[in-house]
């Protein structure tokens, strides 16, 4: 009996090899995955090259060139962002005005605090606007005050939509975002985190995380639907684990693609940008980018890194799951191969109908844009509670996923 | 082992391609012969479970073979009409898998991959990907797939197709030798791929056996005779459309003929023995001589 377990086991391992290398044969799988590794290596290239450096008249730096200078800059301003810190920017600001003699050259003296002028201003600026120059006419006793003006201009921003119009807050809503302001720890800590800025706060990391589910829907689809293209399903199921073990181990060779190449590419991405840029300015806060500043996630830059891996590895887990159940249902690879795309892009269309707005919230495709979303207020209410959407997602289709898979077994397995 | 099917029925919407069939076979040779569209396969894929029946049993030692499951396919070896497989794998790596999922312990898989690709003559070929061998070549790999869990029940579909004389009498050789102590139903259309390793042959007509028994009782159910006879080429289209020819034979003078007729065709005809393919003919009729002018 113990001899038989063993020898299951041996078996059980060598089917799932055999599932791993119907997919990676495959001729144009093997392009794939090249295309894949470059295609990141070009998105961590791109997002790298985007910190920029400005030198008045001479040429701007971009890439580690002007990361390290730029950290040099900031390194004065490190250090909790206090009401003292907030009136120096505005001096520091006004004084350099006086004395440089062109906006570009006054500019590229600013970078040093650059990151927290753009905080006063999108403090300081009315909702859904954003002045540039209002450092440069603001007080320095003003700007001293933008911990108390987040919270009183959220107040005013929630309460002054009517009730019942689009973009009204229910009064939970406005409770719970309250509280999560009022609950950010101020001063906010400033430091150096281009790194984490490059990496999160742009568009590469969404387009990326599309890209990688359509190129990893290409190797999960072919799982089940490829026996019957190749008319290999007649002998696959009449052999004795046809229809059992060895449908587990075509289940288990997606769940591995998936898995293994989903992190292979988040992780090179991010190894190579905080390798090149640093991972300086972990601990911050993300309020402390100004594009954040309305965040009603109180989290650091870490912290995101990780709700972005991990919720973008949930909705990668589920919208592919559901292609590899249409696979298995459909018999057709064309069909499963088509819902990766339709499901991370479609919902991002749809959504921008203002009447769509809400229902398409709850689409997987929100968890591939969490850092896109992160700034904005999209709630979902559980239980009477109010939460941020991402508190419903994640758990949500952590168990779709997993939900789907015996259903596909069940699906494969009926033929 | 005897495999046992009781009023076997097939429908495909308002068509019956399987109809009523019962038959209890045991271990040897069982050849099934039909023509195109008799109901073969069809029969075949029930037998592996991969069609339900619409009516009817299937039981194996007495057990329903559907509620067995695993338990009878763990016996079971099937050649499909078309046979697939993954184009991208070494005939070695497509036989292990297949040996995997058939739960043939790898120790044992890798030791019978080896023999069997020896006795199919693939031994050279081993580490060759599917797609790169010819289609004779595939049906071979094809036929050690259906072999490697040493089944109790070999089902061969038209496994002879593709294959060239040298592989054919290679291949009726192997079966004779791997039919000991197994049940193995081929069909075929090809008469002399059955003639003399087939303990029963069966005759398949629209769903239906006609007729069963070995080569001498098929023979003796015959109710005409076979004439040989030599004639000249342009009396042939004549006789073609008069009587059933199974056999025709071109020299320079002239043509060798075999008719299936109760009376002399003509006055010159001599009788002759009756053998299989006179008796294929004679119960189908004409619809299979293209088939034969190919052998
Ligand atoms: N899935 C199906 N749906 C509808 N009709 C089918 C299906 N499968 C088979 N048939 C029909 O059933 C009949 C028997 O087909 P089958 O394949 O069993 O014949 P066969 O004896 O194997 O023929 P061949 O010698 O050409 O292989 C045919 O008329 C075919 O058209
Ligand atoms: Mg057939």
């Amino acid at each position: 009996m113990y001899f038989y377990i063993i020898l299951e086991k041996g078996l059980v391992r060598n089917m799932l090899q055999f599932e791993l290398k119907k997919i990676f044969l495959k001729p144009v799988n093997k392009v794939l995955l090249v295309l894949l590794l470059v295609i990141t290596l070009i998105g961590s290239f791109l997002a790298i090259r985007d910190v920029k450096y400005y030198r008045g008249d001479e040429p701007v730096l971009s890439g580690p060139l002007a990361a390290r200078q730029l950290k040099k800059e900031q390194k004065k301003w490190e250090g909790p962002v206090t009401e003292d810190v907030l009136r120096r920017v505005i001096q520091e600001n006004q004084a350099i005005n006086a004395s440089a003699e062109t906006e570009d050259i006054g500019f590229a003296q600013k970078q040093g605090f650059a990151d927290l002028q753009d905080l006063i201003c999108a403090a300081f600026s009315e909702p859904g606007e954003y002045e540039p120059y209002l450092c440069d006419t603001i007080s320095p006793d003003k700007a001293a005050k933008l911990y108390e003006r987040r919270i009183s201009r959220l107040k005013k921003e929630v309460s002054e939509v009517e009730e019942g119009r689009t973009g009204a807050f229910s009064q939970k809503q406005q409770d719970f975002l309250i509280h999560q302001y009022e609950s950010l720890e101020t001063p906010l800590y400033y430091e150096y985190a281009e790194g984490w800025k490059a990496l999160l706060d742009s568009q590469y990391l969404p387009t990326l995380m599309i890209i990688t589910i359509v190129i990893i829907g290409f190797f999960v689809s072919g799982i089940f639907s490829d026996e019957f293209q190749t008319r290999a399903d007649a002998i696959f199921f009449s052999t004795k684990f046809g229809r059992n073990k060895a449908i587990f181990a075509k289940i288990k060779a997606g769940f591995l693609t998936i898995t293994v190449l989903y992190w292979f590419v988040m992780l090179l991405f991010s190894a190579v940008i905080l390798g090149v840029l640093g991972i300086g300015g972990a601990g911050c806060m993300i309020q402390i980018n100004y594009s954040n500043w309305e965040s009603m996630y109180n989290v650091t830059y870490f912290q995101e890194w990780l709700i972005c891996m991990f919720g973008g590895y949930i909705g990668n887990l589920f919208i592919l799951t559901f292609a590899m159940f249409v696979s298995a249902k459909s018999r057709s690879a064309v069909l499963s191969i088509a819902i990766p795309f339709v499901l991370s892009c479609v919902p991002m269309f749809l959504g921008r109908v203002p009447m769509l707005t809400d229902f398409m919230s709850y689409f997987p495709d929100m968890l591939l844009r969490i850092n896109k979303f992160i700034g904005d207020f999209v709630f979902c209410e559980i239980g009477g509670k109010v939460f941020g959407i991402y508190s419903a997602l994640v758990p949500c289709y952590l168990v779709l996923s997993f939900g789907l898979l015996p259903v596909m077994y069940y699906c494969y397995k009926k033929r | 082992m005897e495999l046992k099917i009781t009023n076997l029925t097939k429908e495909f919407g308002d068509f019956t391609a399987v109809n009523d069939l019962s038959i209890t076979m045991r271990n040897g040779v069982y050849g099934l012969l039909g023509v195109n569209g008799a109901g073969k396969t069809t029969l075949m894929r029930m037998l592996c479970t991969l069609l339900r029946p619409t009516n009817g049993t299937i039981t194996c030692d007495g057990k329903e073979i559907f509620a067995m499951d695993g338990e009878y396919r763990k016996i079971l070896g099937y050649l499909p009409q078309d046979f697939g497989f993954y184009p991208d794998f070494t005939v070695q790596d497509y036989l292990l898998y297949i040996a995997a999922i058939k739960a043939v312990c790898p120790a044992v898989a890798k030791k019978r991959v080896k023999d069997l690709l020896e006795k199919v003559g693939l031994s050279k070929a081993a580490h060759k990907k599917m797609k790169k061998l010819s289609g004779g070549m595939k049906r071979r790999a094809g036929i050690a797939q259906a072999m490697l869990n040493n089944p109790n029940i070999l089902i061969l579909d038209e496994p002879t197709a593709g294959l060239d004389p040298n592989e054919r009498i290679r291949f009726r050789n192997l079966i004779s030798e791997l039919a000991e102590d197994r049940l193995v139903l081929l069909s075929t259309h090809i008469v002399s791929d059955v003639e003399y390793i087939a303990n029963e042959i069966l005759l398949m007509k629209d769903g239906a056996l006609v007729h069963r028994g070995t080569t001498e009782q098929l023979v003796a159910t015959m109710t005409e005779n076979v004439w040989k006879c030599y004639v000249e080429k342009r009396e042939v289209p004549q006789l073609i459309e008069r009587y059933k020819i199974s056999n025709l034979k071109t020299d320079s003078h002239g043509v060798e003929l075999r008719v299936i007729a109760k009376e002399k065709p003509i006055s010159d005809a001599v009788l002759d023995e009756p053998v299989l393919e006179d008796v294929f003919l004679y119960y189908f009729g004409e619809r299979v001589g293209e088939e034969h002018a190919a052998i």
